[in-house]
């Protein structure tokens, strides 16, 4: 089997891959961070690994014995710490008064290794030459390929005919790290390609901007912003952008007042809320008049009984009931509005009129109904797990941010508990088996009841969404814990429950519909009845409330206990929250499911925004006069488009379907005239500033601030 | 052709047809002006076709000729019934809030304002939909009167034009002032008045609902883009 594998992924040279199968006696493997490294080699090893120490003491070696390609060979386990080379201007660039900021669009930049990274780098280089062969087993996300590329070149430089293969998983666990080892690829150059361009792109538009922003503001504001580093960034931006937009709605929004007539009915269980189905009016006219209307009794029965009641001295000949002339009162409050009320207010105390109180419970309009329906209504269970929706529940459920959440995941994942959790993808593939995986969840105190009745139940039914990303499946567990503590347990517990809960069944319910009509105008009431919870029982994050109305016959008719006519005032939006903003950044491709957390945790450390207590973003005046100044410049610098062109220009790179060199060249070009463009106008970024901190200091050429 | 007795077969034919009715002083010097500018040898028929698109044309106010029966505003509840061939000045859709009309109106409604977090779809708890409501402004030239769409009216829309001519008709329940109008009430005869458009632009008409100063002067800061 591993020789039918082997030819699978070395096709093109079987040559020297048999003479490289000859000389292979180490294997030098590579993951992306220590945590990673440990749990992969503890399966591999069957927890009989050797550790020894390497340069970097937060990067240990693991050693153990493994048969790989057909053989027995020694593999060492280490780790980098995320990327192991940064890029950077060249030396003489790197001062911020060096330049003129736009030459930075075209300056070269080199890669680097960092000086807290050269540990590991000296460690990957002296372990590699002991090795024939280098597995890369870094995270299996665009980045992380980019990482296992930093690796390749720093032991090819060792070594250079290395032989290098890629381990694909999606999480660390005994079945999938055995498979990852008998399906060994090629890295992705591809996807390794776009995240160079990213960062190359990165480099030059922030730099570039950063330093003209930050030189500029402080000469101009020095006693707001001497010390203050103003960062540009093109994801922060629209971010930015987003939370200062939404605040301007806000701002901008003029409340109205709408009115609306409400019927209730109470019952011996409660009181029926009906609601008019023409909603709401924004004239206070036009729905007196309907209102009016409806309060005529009008109801041919009740009309024989009233005259039964009345001497028909009592009534007037007008067709709407006016009381002309009875009892002396002259119809005056009938005529006013038509108002029910003003009924037995208007007989009240007058001699002969005694069976005013009998008539008290019979004065007002009536109802009639004339639809009731009655269908199952269900409450879908979640979809599988993937990124942002973790990010965005955990923000608004457990009140986690995003980056906290992602923070927790991540060490989750390295020790096991849970699959990758990067991933865009919310259906499980067909040949996961999630039994097991839900049998692992039997034995808790609080769910496993749950877990046990859905494998009784004919087993895990996941409800997918339409999501894939072809490398990692949905988030889920993959592994029992008990031990875990704090808002490591909390994001745990939720992703279990949500697995659990994805894996069982939609709650059912029955809901009833009843539509009445007062004087032609229609309302309509609603009950449910929850049949079955199913899911609701593993989740408490969902709710769903059982509203219970009585029985109402088509045709019957019923005096409601109140109808009014009531008023209220629309409301602007809201400031953003957390997770709205994720929302936002997710459908305009502002960054990607692996960094939304970052460019909000960093415009939330340079002060452009701030947090209410409710949790919810507003600009600061920073923030405010940046987005501000470059929308009067006339561009859309805090809007997302040019951004998420770039985003999608990255995907394209790394699905092999457009050249990084052509990528990286037009954004260049696309960014460096914005950039002179707005150098041109930076005055208008002066007077949007001014507004906040006060008159501009003299007027600066822009030449003499690098001078 | 004598323009008196031309006159009064024009005056005929407008109530007969149309339901019409307009002052003498006015029909005469319209029959003058449409000899004088259009032709002076045009048929009966011709006359009645042009005297009948300036009266579409025409602003009610000017013909000083009240249509609509006096003291319908005062009564708090009362019928109309007949035929009434008045102009509407401007109508808005009262199921909606004017500004955010107004900001789709100015293409400034903003999609991103719908993006919540929430998540996953579910069966959304139900809703009224709020069906258009036009309150719609009539002259008919001395008294205005509002009528509501209190049964759908299709013949009529947000984008009519200030100053359409309508045909009001059959049995019309009045409250509070107001027309409770039902589409077998309403035929749109057309028209529209020049001097109104701009006044009684949706523009406008829901700026003022919400208090937002107009600015008539056209913007020049963004010349130079
Ligand atoms: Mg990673």
């Amino acid at each position: 089997f591993a020789a039918r594998s082997l030819l699978r992924f070395c096709s093109q040279e079987p040559i020297a891959m048999a003479a490289f199968r000859g000389s292979l006696q180490k294997v030098l493997c590579v993951a992306e961070k220590n945590d990673a490294a440990k749990g992969i080699a503890d399966i591999m090893s069957n927890s009989r690994m050797r550790r020894r120490e390497g340069l970097s003491k937060f990067n240990k070696i693991y050693e153990y014995e493994y048969h790989l390609f057909g053989k027995d060979v020694t593999v060492a386990m280490t780790s980098v710490s995320g990327h192991l080379l940064g890029m950077d201007f060249q030396s003489h660039l790197k001062k911020w008064h060096s330049c003129n900021p736009v030459s930075l669009f075209d300056a070269e930049v080199e890669k680097y290794c960092p000086t807290d990274y050269t540990n590991i780098k000296r460690t990957l280089e002296k372990e590699v030459r002991q090795c024939q062969a280098l597995i890369i087993w870094t995270d299996c996300d665009r980045e992380g390929e980019n990482i296992g590329f930093e690796i390749i070149h720093v032991c090819k430089a060792v070594k250079p005919g290395l032989q290098v293969f890629r381990a694909r998983f999606s999480e660390i666990t005994p079945r999938s790290i055995r498979t990852a080892c008998e399906n060994l690829v090629q890295p992705d150059q591809n996807v390794s390609d776009a995240v160079d361009v990213r960062m190359e792109l990165d480099l030059r538009i922030g730099a570039a901007f950063t330093r003209f922003q930050t030189l500029r503001l402080q000469k101009i504001f020095p006693s707001v912003l001497a010390n203050q580093l103003i960062s540009y960034g093109s994801c922060q931006f629209p971010t930015l952008g987003f939370v200062v937009e939404r605040f301007k709605a806000i701002q901008a929004f003029i409340p109205e007042t709408f009115y609306k007539i409400k019927v209730t009915h109470e019952h011996e269980d409660g009181i029926v809320d009906f609601s008019w189905k023409r909603n709401r009016l924004f004239n206070h006219t036009a729905c007196l008049v309907l209102y009016q209307i409806c309060m005529e009794v009008r109801d041919a029965s009740r009309r024989a009984l009233y005259r039964s009641m009345f001497s028909s001295a009592c009534w007037g000949d007008s067709e709407t009931w006016g009381l002309g002339g009875c009892c002396g009162v002259g119809g005056v409050l009938w005529d006013v509005g038509g108002v029910a009320e003003a009924l037995p207010f208007s007989l009240c105390g007058l001699p002969g009129c005694r069976r005013v109180k009998v008539l008290l419970g019979f004065a007002g309009p009536v109802a009639t109904v004339v639809e009731v329906g009655s269908k199952p209504k269900s409450k879908w269970r979640p979809v599988a797990l993937d990124t942002v929706e973790m990010e965005k529940l955990a923000s608004r459920k457990l009140k986690i941010g995003a980056k906290e959440t992602m923070k927790i995941a991540e060490k989750l994942y390295t020790q096991g508990y849970i699959s990758y959790p990067r991933t865009e993808t919310n259906i499980f593939p067909k040949d996961l088996n999630l039994t097991p995986l839900v049998e692992q969840q039997t034995q808790d105190p609080n769910w496993g009841n749950f877990a046990q009745q859905i494998l009784e139940r004919g087993g895990p039914t996941p409800r997918n969404g339409s999501k894939s990303d072809q490398a990692h499946p949905p988030i889920h567990p993959t592994k029992y814990a008990s031990n875990l503590q704090g808002n490591e347990q909390r994001i745990y517990e939720f992703i279990v429950r949500h697995f659990l809960a994805c894996c069982s069944q939609d709650a059912q319910g029955q809901e009833t519909t009843v539509e009445i009509v007062i004087a032609a105008e229609r309302f309509v009431a609603h009950g449910l009845m929850i049949i079955a919870r199913n899911y609701l029982d593993v989740y408490p994050y969902d709710k769903w409330n059982t509203k219970i109305i009585p029985v109402y016959e088509i045709g019957s008719q019923f005096q409601p206990s109140t109808v009014e006519m009531v008023d209220g005032e629309t409301s602007p939006p809201q400031l953003l929250t957390e997770a709205d903003l994720i929302a936002l950044m997710e459908k305009h491709g502002i960054g990607t499911d692996a960094t939304h957390a970052d460019h909000i945790e960093t415009i939330k450390s340079r002060m452009y925004v701030g947090l209410t207590p409710e949790q919810r973003f507003l600009p600061g005046e920073l923030g405010m006069g940046l987005v501000e100044g470059y929308d009067s410049m006339g561009f859309e610098m805090s809007k997302p488009d040019l951004r998420a062109e770039l985003e999608a220009d990255l995907k394209l790179i790394s699905e092999g379907r457009k050249d990084k060199f052509s990528v990286l060249r037009q954004q260049v070009q696309k960014y460096k005239q914005v950039f002179i463009d707005a150098v041109e106008k930076a005055n208008k970024l002066d007077e949007a500033l001014s507004q906040y901190f006060g008159q501009a200091a003299e007027p600066v050429q822009q030449q003499e601030i690098y001078a | 052709m004598n323009t008196v007795a031309v006159a009064v077969r024009v005056k005929t034919w407008l109530s007969s047809t149309w339901h019409v009715k307009v002052p003498d002083q006015w029909l005469e010097a319209c029959i003058s002006w449409i000899q004088e500018n259009v032709s002076s040898s045009l048929s009966q028929a011709e006359i009645n076709k042009h005297v009948f698109e300036q009266w579409l044309l025409t602003d009610l106010r000017d013909l000083q000729h009240p249509v609509l029966p006096a003291g319908i505003l005062e009564s708090q509840k009362c019928e109309l019934s007949g035929y009434y061939a008045i102009q509407i000045d401007y109508l808005v859709d009262v199921s909606l809030p004017a500004y955010s009309q107004l900001q789709k109106l100015k293409g400034r409604d903003n999609p991103n304002e719908q993006v919540t977090a929430t998540t996953q779809a579910t069966q959304r708890p139900w809703e009224a939909k709020p069906n258009r409501m036009l309150m719609i402004q009539f002259t008919d030239g001395t008294h205005q009167i509002q009528g509501m769409e209190y049964r759908p009216l299709p013949s009529l829309n947000a984008n009519i034009p200030p100053g359409t001519k309508i045909l009001l008709q059959g049995t019309i329940v009045c409250r509070l002032g107001v027309l409770l109008l039902k589409s077998e009430n309403v035929k749109v005869l057309g028209g529209e008045v020049e001097a109104l458009v701009e006044e009684y632009s949706q523009d406008k008409v829901l700026s003022r609902l919400i208090g937002v100063e107009e600015n008539p002067v056209p913007q020049t800061a963004n010349a130079q883009d």
